[in-house]
């Protein structure tokens, strides 16, 4: 038996279902947490709102950017199979820093989006019930509230199940809800007689056409989720690329082809779902309720796909030594980070039902978390394409194309960063500053208590001896 | 699963096997700029033919995720014809001496089986036909309790063949507790098999099993001496194969 230097008899990541799941869940994985279906309801009205005709553009613009991020963040999923996801990669090509910058980008992101998906859940899920009853506020208040709690208990059971579970639940819902949605807009095009075109946008043009392109790239985020799943997923170095790949194409295609028939047939989608209308009674739509019921399965399906990222990057920083070991332990039969879990969905669904209680109209709940979400994103893909060249740098890979990408991606990213930071609400800033402030905290803290365990962040799922042709027994 | 590699490009797949075989001739770490340099492949060409073998898992990558080496799979290419031990063959040839049945030592490769003393006067089954239904035969399920059960679907190759996964999963789980796995009339209608499980004495590896074969309706009878027998010479050979 060869022995071979620095290969280790067990993978680091070892105590997850190591290469069980098929391709199509890991698919179903990124596209839950991307959610085009209750995206595509929603984000070309709030695009055109402000690029008008322009709207077309901005998610081609958006669609771009994606794809080229999409391009640095497969590089790095050819090459490593990790639980941690962007975060891992960031560590092999930034080292420590960059890597722990993009952990708190992600658990931010990820968090966040979970909390999203339950707001989003109870909002339009709350007003469908208080709609069909003829409530009042109150009902659909008490109805998103018990929303949230049900579906809370339902994704947590779902994610310590098991990610083949998991991956089911998403596809069927996924598939049906951009079903529901698709037929939906297009019927509506087609019994509506076309009105005024819409006008051509408030920045007039080309600024209109910026502008609008920050809602269209926050409608993608999370297509990169199928990178957590690189130690579960069968064949990783194929499956996980492709996933990402074919979630971003599907996404801009659903949201291009949402984007016509809304511009074709203006004002149709308005007060085709329950929020925008508010509860105002009125005339109950087949349509409507099947967009609603389709918005809600969907914001389901993301709260499980979205919880499934963040608790494998939880996991993944246990195991480094970064994080409490205790959210390292997984579920001895389902072989899944049952503890990380079980701490994360209580506090994530206390803060939506907190903030529902409290009086805080859902549209705001939704629309602040999800700034803060795309925030968190943003971040971490502006890291991973920074990394992506160092690292193909360093393991003597480096082709012109992927430095092509990096610094069109970055240039892009950081350009949308600054208007999003420049644009910002002063809620928004404060939130962003004390995430940032909390985070450089825990590095200094880190540094001194545990600074070994920073250096050696990005485990990833390692070749082991038994993987080896030559190392191992025949 | 489609391959981005199609029947039209043969320049590709020309590169993608000098490129195995480079990596199998340099030995492990070898990077992909020494393969490029060495097979005057274009850099970009190599790196993708590179991902492409390690997502097909022909090779792998190192941990320091710049070195490359042969995977597993790459054993599928060239099985190792397998020699039988001197001292194996004496212990087979006890235990047919006290059996009327027919007596088979076969070794596991992966999902291969491969006989290493097949019983001279009850020819047995072709290795590559057991291969390929494991789900019906005793020495397939030893395999298959190892590993999971197959994607395609399952053959029915007499009217008692298991094809249910269901049936077939607690089936795999009686064979993972009790180390020994049975057959009757599933895979020749007239046939049954006993077979139980020979592994590494160290790690406790799975690398052979030792198989009898009979009528179907004797098989079916409890056996225990039988099955005692069997484990008795499958522990004399367990430390002679690994």
């Amino acid at each position: 038996m060869t022995r071979i230097p620095g290969l280790r008899s067990r993978s680091p990541v070892a105590g997850l279902d190591r290469r069980a799941l098929r391709p199509l869940g890991v698919f179903a994985q990124s596209v839950a947490t991307t959610a085009p279906a209750g995206a595509m309801a929603s984000t070309p009205l709030l695009v055109i709102a402000v690029a008008g005709r322009g709207a077309l553009w901005s998610f081609a613009i958006a669609a771009v950017v994606v794809g080229l991020v999409a391009a640095c963040i497969t590089a790095f999923a050819r090459r490593m199979a990790a639980a941690g996801g962007l975060y891992s990669f960031t560590a092999k090509g930034l080292g420590p820093g960059g890597a722990y910058a993009c952990a708190v980008a992600m658990i931010v992101g990820y968090g966040v989006l979970v909390a999203v998906a339950l707001a989003g859940a109870s909002w339009y899920g709350g007003a469908l019930v208080a709609r069909l009853a003829s409530g009042s506020g109150a009902v659909a208040v008490g109805a998103g509230v018990a929303l949230v709690v049900l579906l809370a208990v339902t994704v947590a059971v779902c994610a310590i199940r098991g990610v083949r579970l998991a991956g089911r639940v998403m596809l069927v819902i996924e598939a049906v809800s951009i079903g529901l949605i698709l037929l939906v807009l297009v019927a509506l095009a087609l019994t509506t007689t076309p009105g005024a075109p819409p006008p051509l946008g408030v920045g007039g043009g080309l600024g209109g056409v910026a502008v609008g392109v920050l809602p269209a790239l926050a409608a993608f985020i999370g297509f990169d989720s199928a990178a957590s799943l690189g130690v579960e997923a069968r064949r990783p170095y194929a499956s996980v690329p492709r996933a990402i790949i074919a979630t971003a194409t599907v996404a801009a295609v659903l949201y291009l082809v949402a984007t016509v028939v809304v511009l074709a047939a203006p004002g149709a989608t308005e007060g085709a779902t329950s929020p925008p209308t508010g509860v105002s009674g009125g005339d109950i739509g087949w349509a409507s309720v099947l967009m609603d019921l389709g918005i809600v399965a969907s914001f389901g399906a993301c709260a499980l796909a979205a919880l499934n990222t963040l608790v494998r990057v939880l996991f993944s920083l246990a195991r480094e030594g970064v994080a409490p070991a205790v959210l390292g332990r997984t579920h001895r039969r389902h072989l899944t980070p049952a503890v990380a879990v079980t701490v994360t969905v209580p506090v994530i669904a206390a803060v939506v039902v907190v903030g529902t209680l409290a009086g805080v109209p859902p549209a705001t709940v939704f629309g602040a978390l999800v700034s803060v979400a795309t925030l968190g994103f943003l971040a971490a893909y502006l890291l991973v394409c920074v990394a992506a060249p160092r690292f193909l740098a360093r393991i003597g890979e480096l082709t012109r194309g992927i430095v092509v990408a990096s610094v069109l991606a970055s240039a892009a990213l950081v350009a949308i960063l600054v208007v999003v930071l420049v644009n910002a609400g002063t809620g928004l800033l404060i939130t962003v500053a004390a995430l940032a402030a909390l985070g450089l905290g825990g590095w200094f803290v880190l540094r001194r208590r545990r600074g070994a365990a920073l250096r050696a962040m990005g485990v990833y799922d390692e070749t082991t001896t038994a993987d080896v042709l030559a190392a191992g027994q025949r | 699963m489609t391959s981005p590699i199609s029947g039209r490009q043969p320049q590709a797949v020309r590169s993608a096997l000098l490129i195995l075989e480079e990596v199998a001739a340099a030995g492990v770490g070898i990077t992909a700029k020494e393969i490029s340099a060495a097979l005057r492949i274009p850099p970009a060409t190599t790196y993708r033919l590179l991902n492409l073998l390690v997502a097909e898992e022909y090779l792998v990558r190192l941990p320091d995720l710049g070195g490359f080496a042969l995977g597993r799979r790459s054993a599928n290419l060239a099985p190792l014809p397998l020699a039988t031990p001197t001292a194996a063959r004496t212990v087979m040839r006890r235990l047919r001496e006290r059996v009327r049945w027919g007596a088979h030592l076969v070794a596991f490769d992966r999902h291969r089986m491969q006989f290493l003393d097949p019983d001279p006067d009850h020819p047995p089954t072709d290795a590559d036909e057991l291969s390929r239904h494991p789900h019906a035969s005793g020495l397939g399920r030893l395999l298959l309790a190892e590993h999971d059960l197959p994607d395609g679907p399952l053959t029915r190759l007499t009217p008692h063949t298991t094809v249910d996964r269901d049936t077939l999963r607690a089936v795999l789980a009686e064979v993972r507790e009790s180390g020994f796995a049975r057959q009757c009339g599933e895979f020749h209608a007239a046939l049954g098999c006993l077979a139980v499980a020979i592994r590494a004495p160290g790690d406790g590896r799975l690398v052979a099993g030792l198989a009898l074969t009979g009528p179907a309706d004797r098989v079916a009878a409890p056996n225990a001496e039988l099955i005692d027998l069997l484990r008795d010479h499958a522990a004399e050979l367990a430390p002679l194969l690994a």
